[in-house]
């Protein structure tokens, strides 16, 4: 049997890519990563007597990642956010859903096609973090588990995105959702940490509270990438309850949204009843 | 094939479609005729296995549309009502995403789809952006991406709703050629002159439940026998219905809009004979005038013929 592409994500890599916008965007964002990073090394190893410092380069490093983190993370509701609801808008989605493409193969197509550019932004961005090499400071196999935790990232935001889209029906409200779940990551989350670690070092005796904290931090991508790159003091298994905490949410996510594309599935359940049943496409 | 037994759907205590028995054999064009809100579009998602039916049971091609929805997928072409297109893709590439949708084997796609697009029409459109088609050329666009996979059962919601004479005529064309291809056609309409080319039997949809099914020629005929006559102006109260009454050709007579609706099944001179009896009378006519057909009416005319038989 032949290997088929899926055919959502065939479409939208044909529609996306064929445009200006998708080279000018990854053109553009390769020229601002380089000046930067020229930048901050040209600083580093500016009135130094010697070239390769290796505390200072691992600095401009992790200072990179986390700010292509940053921008990643924020890009990626651009993208997924609308993209069943979309659909929906469109009227596209109705049509969609009587043909063999299972809903499973509709949200996965969703998701990689959503994805695809931010992974790319990522990748193109490698001869910029090699960069660094020359300088020292890190070391490949830093790089490639910060790129491999970046594109993981990546996933995971858009999948939550796309997931949103298809239960909030309106790519208002699924924006709206998914930017708030990127703050909520980000920002929140971090915070949640730095507050409760600041709690314990005030009460040292408060294991619960360190344990919370290291808890919250492991859901805060940036903070997760810092450890990897040996920034940041913590477990190098926190990445674990990173990939644990967002696979149960998107597990948990992935049932009102199958719900949404095929309520039918559903009937199993003791309270479904057909003459309730709704049609959301 | 597509046969329907006992196929109800209700939303809380609304009933959408109820009790709704149908036999559409294979190769056979059906119109599924009714007013907006009859249920024609809840009886279609139901066989295009988009909603469930609360009760009952229908088959396509001998599927079941609630236990093998994979393989009723598989054998139908499904337009719905309001549909929405891929407007950043060309005529061809929209085509070609669907036959990628159903695997469509490859080597098949680029003939199958320059063959549709000849027989809807829009071959010399097929590098042309989705978006710069006209809303029929969209409308027959989505005839053509239902056959791509080349399924024996099509079903079409309104597939001229929205379009323009001359669009309209185009999209009979294009599903008059449908019946050529031996394809069991299934065509909502709240037309029912627009089946009367196209389809073989015609079923009156009305408030969900399906009130009559006949072949077409009949219900045309039945259509042109009867007419509705508009009847304004000042009467003494229960004159006018105890002149209608007592002309043989009135078949209904209800009062609509401070004036009366009357089927009449006569002839124009025996209409003629009956606005000369209204004036004889007395009666101060202001309106005597023939109105367009409705399917509402159609039902009362062929309800009245049935209880009459």
């Amino acid at each position: 049997m032949r290997l088929r592409i899926n055919p959502l994500l065939a479409k939208e890599f044909h529609q996306r890519m064929r445009t200006a916008r998708a080279p000018i965007v990854i053109t553009s964002y390769l020229c601002g990563m380089s000046i930067l990073t020229f930048f901050l090394l040209y600083e580093n190893v500016q009135g130094q007597l010697y070239l390769v410092q290796p505390t200072k380069s691992q600095q401009v490093f992790v200072l990179l990642s986390l700010l292509q983190m940053t921008v990643v993370a924020f890009l990626a509701p651009a993208f997924a956010a609308g993209s069943v609801s979309g659909e929906r808008e469109r009227k596209t989605l109705a049509v969609l859903l009587t043909t063999p493409v299972s809903p499973i193969g509709i949200l996965l197509g969703k998701v990689l096609s959503s994805s695809a550019l931010l992974v790319l932004l990522v990748v193109v961005t490698l001869p910029v973090y090699s960069l660094v090499f020359l300088f020292g400071g890190a070391v490949p196999q830093e790089v490639v588990s910060v790129l491999a935790f970046q594109l993981l990232t990546i996933v995971v935001i858009s999948t939550i995105c796309v997931l949103f889209s298809t239960i909030a029906l309106r790519s208002t409200w699924s924006t709206v959702f998914s930017y708030g779940t990127v703050g909520l990551m980000m920002v929140v989350f971090g915070a949640l940490g730095y507050g409760l670690k600041g709690l314990y070092e005030q009460n040292p005796i408060d294991l619960f509270t360190l344990s919370w904290s290291h808890f919250f931090y492991a859901l805060n991508p940036l903070y997760v990438e810092a450890a990897l790159e040996g920034a940041v003091s913590a477990e190098p298994s926190i990445w674990v309850t990173f990939v644990e905490f967002y696979a149960v949410a998107i597990v948990i996510l992935l049932v009102p949204s199958l719900w949404r594309l095929r309520p039918q599935w559903f009937s199993w359940l003791p309270f479904w009843s057909r003459s309730t049943e709704k049609q959301y496409q | 094939m597509i046969l329907t037994q006992n196929l109800c759907k209700r939303y809380g205590r609304m009933a959408a479609v109820q009790d709704m028995n149908l036999s559409i054999a294979p190769g056979t064009v059906f119109g599924l005729v009714g007013e907006n809100g009859a249920g024609k579009t809840t009886a279609l998602s139901m066989l295009a296995t988009l909603s469930t039916p609360t009760s009952g049971r229908a088959y396509i091609q001998g599927f079941e549309v609630t236990r093998e929805p994979r393989a009723v997928r598989r054998c139908i072409g499904y337009m719905p009502d309001a549909f929405g297109v891929y407007d950043d893709l060309t005529v061809m590439e929209y085509l070609r995403f669907f036959a990628d949708c159903y695997r469509v084997d490859r080597r098949l796609v680029k003939a199958r789809a320059d063959d549709l697009l000849e027989r809807v029409r829009l071959a010399d459109k097929r590098d042309t952006y989705v978006n710069a088609l006209s809303r029929g050329m969209q409308q027959r666009l989505e005839i053509a991406r239902c056959l791509m996979h080349d399924p024996a059962v099509l079903i079409l919601d309104e597939p001229s709703s929205g379009l323009d004479p001359k669009s309209r005529l185009e999209m009979r064309t294009v599903l008059h050629g449908l019946r050529d291809m031996g394809k069991t056609v299934l065509i909502s309409t709240h037309i029912l002159n627009e089946l009367a080319e196209v389809a073989d039997e015609v079923g009156i949809l009305r408030r969900g439940e399906l009130v009559a099914v006949a072949a077409v020629q009949v219900m045309v005929q039945h259509s042109s026998a009867y007419r509705t006559i508009r009847i304004d102006g000042r009467f003494a109260p229960g004159e006018l219905e105890r002149v209608l009454a007592a002309d043989r050709h009135v078949v209904d007579v209800h009062a609509a809009d401070a004036g009366w609706n009357v089927l009449y099944a006569g002839t124009l001179a025996q209409q003629a004979d009956l606005l000369t009896t209204l004036v004889q009378h007395g009666m101060a006519i202001t309106q005597f005038s023939e109105q367009p057909t409705d399917i509402e009416q159609l039902f009362l005319r062929l309800s009245a013929i049935q209880e009459g038989m």
